[in-house]
């Protein structure tokens, strides 16, 4: 098993790309995918696309983002990926079905994107499971899922949002 | 040799272990079945409980004698649990700060929750990996309302399971439909008054987050 313990650059650093660009080439640059959630942790078993074994042990000021280089050593290098986020993305069908649906993700703590009359949900867990949790709200109508959404705009932002305890 | 590829390396900190679940179901008792068995295999280990307004679980913990007192703190969350180790982990973290500057050669650290519902959840800037505690005599049903502890912990423990055939519960389902809704994910069934089923939890955690062995 590989043993990392430290961030040692970041894909989009110029020398570090140049290296990694060629590295490449070799075949020799290996890639640890990520969830958001998953990225949030200084610890954990990973195992990278070529299938190796890696126990990360990061320090906990640390923190991994999307493009950290794990390891840069002429014949490996390790870096992370972030997964692509997916979204369900809501409608609303009235002013009070938008607010209950605003109310019940906050509840639920999910992690909400807003974009005009939409309401975009990141997905930590099955979609099935978010729409059973909404099933009461689009069984009324007063809310009801967008399908085949495009891509979220680059710079999306994560907003916890408050709830009533 | 790299220090990356030192295959002894080790991370700066202790590795910091979540113990989540509602009121009951045994977290303490589960705690108290951990701490000898990862001291008999060599790991230094702390201890910090989170409890409403009292340190009555931490009280517990020291008086054990399974641990040097001084090596189990406490924290308070006041009325609302789940925030001190999710939305605000603040005191947690500081708390566990303390251990690894007071015991530099630190290995693990368990942080047992508050007792709350199955909504409770750990921040994972808290915690490196996290068990969410619920027992039958809970009710077998509890796996299927599909609460975001169950849902999302790293290690589902489902305990008391002596008391299923008491309680009427059909643990054959329960763990089917635990399996169902964490999507294969791991669940263990222990017995914590005797500590049937705590090895499994111990190997899990030692292979997921120690890494010694």
């Amino acid at each position: 098993m590989l043993r990392l313990t430290d961030i040692v650059g970041h894909a989009t650093d110029a020398d570090i790309a140049e290296r990694l660009h060629q590295m490449e080439h070799d075949g020799v640059v290996e890639r640890i995918h990520l969830s958001r959630r998953d990225l949030s942790r200084r610890r954990q078993r990973v195992t990278t696309d070529r299938g190796t074994e890696v126990a990360l042990m990061l320090d906990r000021s640390s923190g991994l983002d999307n493009g950290a280089v794990l390891l840069l050593e002429p014949a490996r290098a390790v870096l992370v990926v972030l997964d692509e986020p997916q979204w369900l993305v809501l409608g609303a069908t009235s002013a009070a079905g938008a607010l209950e649906a605003g109310y019940f993700a906050g509840n639920m703590h999910w992690k909400v994107r807003f974009d005009g009359e939409r309401l975009w949900v990141l997905l930590e867990g099955p979609r099935d499971d978010y729409l059973k949790r909404l099933s009461h709200l689009l069984a009324r109508g007063h809310a009801q899922v967008i399908d085949a959404p495009p891509a979220p705009a680059a710079g999306v932002r994560y907003l916890a949002v408050p709830h009533a305890h | 040799m790299s220090a990356q590829l030192n295959p002894h390396a080790r991370p700066r900190g202790a590795a910091r272990v979540g113990i989540g679940g509602p009121v009951g179901s045994g977290k303490t008792a589960l705690l108290e079945q951990l701490i000898p068995r990862f001291m008999a295999r060599g790991t230094d280990i702390a201890v910090i409980t989170n409890d409403l307004v009292t340190a009555e679980d931490a009280e517990r913990v020291r008086r054990s004698g399974l641990i040097a007192p001084e090596r189990v703190l406490a924290v308070e969350t006041g009325a609302c649990p789940h925030t001190a180790i999710r939305e605000d982990p603040t005191l947690n973290l500081a708390a566990a700060d303390e251990l690894d500057r007071a015991y530099p050669g630190l290995e693990l650290i368990l942080i047992e929750s508050g007792g709350d519902n199955l909504a409770s959840s750990f921040s994972l800037d808290l915690v490196d990996y996290w068990l969410f505690v619920i027992d039958v005599a809970g009710g077998d049903d509890i796996p299927r309302k599909r609460g975001l502890g169950v849902l999302q912990c790293d290690l589902l423990v489902i305990n008391k399971v002596d008391l299923a055939p008491h309680v009427r519960v059909n643990l054959d389902r329960m763990v089917s439909e635990a399996h169902e809704v964490r999507l294969g994910r791991p669940t263990l069934l222990t017995n914590c008054a005797h500590g049937d089923g705590v090895d499994a939890v111990v190997e899990r955690i030692a292979q997921e987050v120690l890494f010694d062995r």
